[in-house]
């Protein structure tokens, strides 16, 4: 199922709502947990740096293929592929720690993958999760 | 989200209930403010009903445990769900923030 949420501005609890109510989710509650989290992630960074002001769209979507959770996003603001961000050094003292790059790192370590693709002016993130 | 502050001799203890997302990470902000004053500060964070917590409550935990390093304090989670200390392991804040 897939759902536009046009604008954005203040949306990111709607938005997971709606993506956890989706049929596709597991009812595992350890599962659950992850996927909330990534959601979170996610569609807090293109509410807060994909466009000016959060005036804009994201197409969310949840499919299951092959026995994986499918959860995407597409929106038409600033080109960002957040795979390319260093992850941060989490091996530093709380002094040195960046407060930055949490949220996808989050991401990557939960999810089985993750992929950005950027068509047609539209940035594409695709997570995938066993379930 | 809820957040229990006691002051018991020389011991801050700290009740944290429900979840810490996007939705209430400023007003968490907030209510933590008190943690961010007074010298050597001696905090406990009891954590049993902590439900979930995001990147954006993680920011806040940093910011405090560096605001009491500053102050020649100590700080500690208790009691951490198995969860919510798996976001603190793979996230390496389980090296930098007490969790007992």
């Amino acid at each position: 199922m897939e759902k536009r949420f046009d604008p954005i501005k203040n949306k990111t609890g709607d938005i997971i709502e709606y993506l956890m109510e989706s049929p596709d989710i597991p009812e595992n509650e350890s599962l659950k947990f992850k996927i909330r989290l990534c959601i979170e992630e996610a569609v807090e960074n293109i509410v807060s740096y994909a466009y000016e002001n959060g005036q804009g769209y994201v197409v969310v979507g949840t499919a299951v293929n092959n026995g994986r959770l499918v959860l995407s996003f597409r929106d038409e603001g600033v080109p960002f592929n957040p795979l390319e961000k260093d992850d941060p050094d989490i091996t530093v003292s709380a002094e040195e720690r960046q407060i930055g790059g949490l949220g996808i790192f989050i991401c990557k370590q939960m999810m089985d993958k993750i992929t950005y693709t950027f068509e047609h002016g539209c940035n594409n993130l695709q997570m995938e999760l066993s379930i | 989200m809820e957040v229990i502050i006691s002051n018991e001799d020389q011991k801050t203890k700290v009740i944290l209930n429900g979840r810490i997302d996007t939705t209430n990470a400023e007003q968490f902000q907030k209510d933590i403010q008190p943690l961010m004053e007074g010298d050597s500060p001696q905090i406990e964070i009891e954590c049993s009903g902590m439900e979930y917590t995001s990147s954006q409550g993680l920011r806040m935990f940093l910011m405090l445990q560096k605001s009491v390093n500053a102050r020649k304090g100590q700080m500690a989670m208790l009691n951490m769900r198995p969860q919510v200390k798996e976001v603190f392991d793979i996230t390496g804040f389980s090296n930098i923030i007490k969790i007992q």
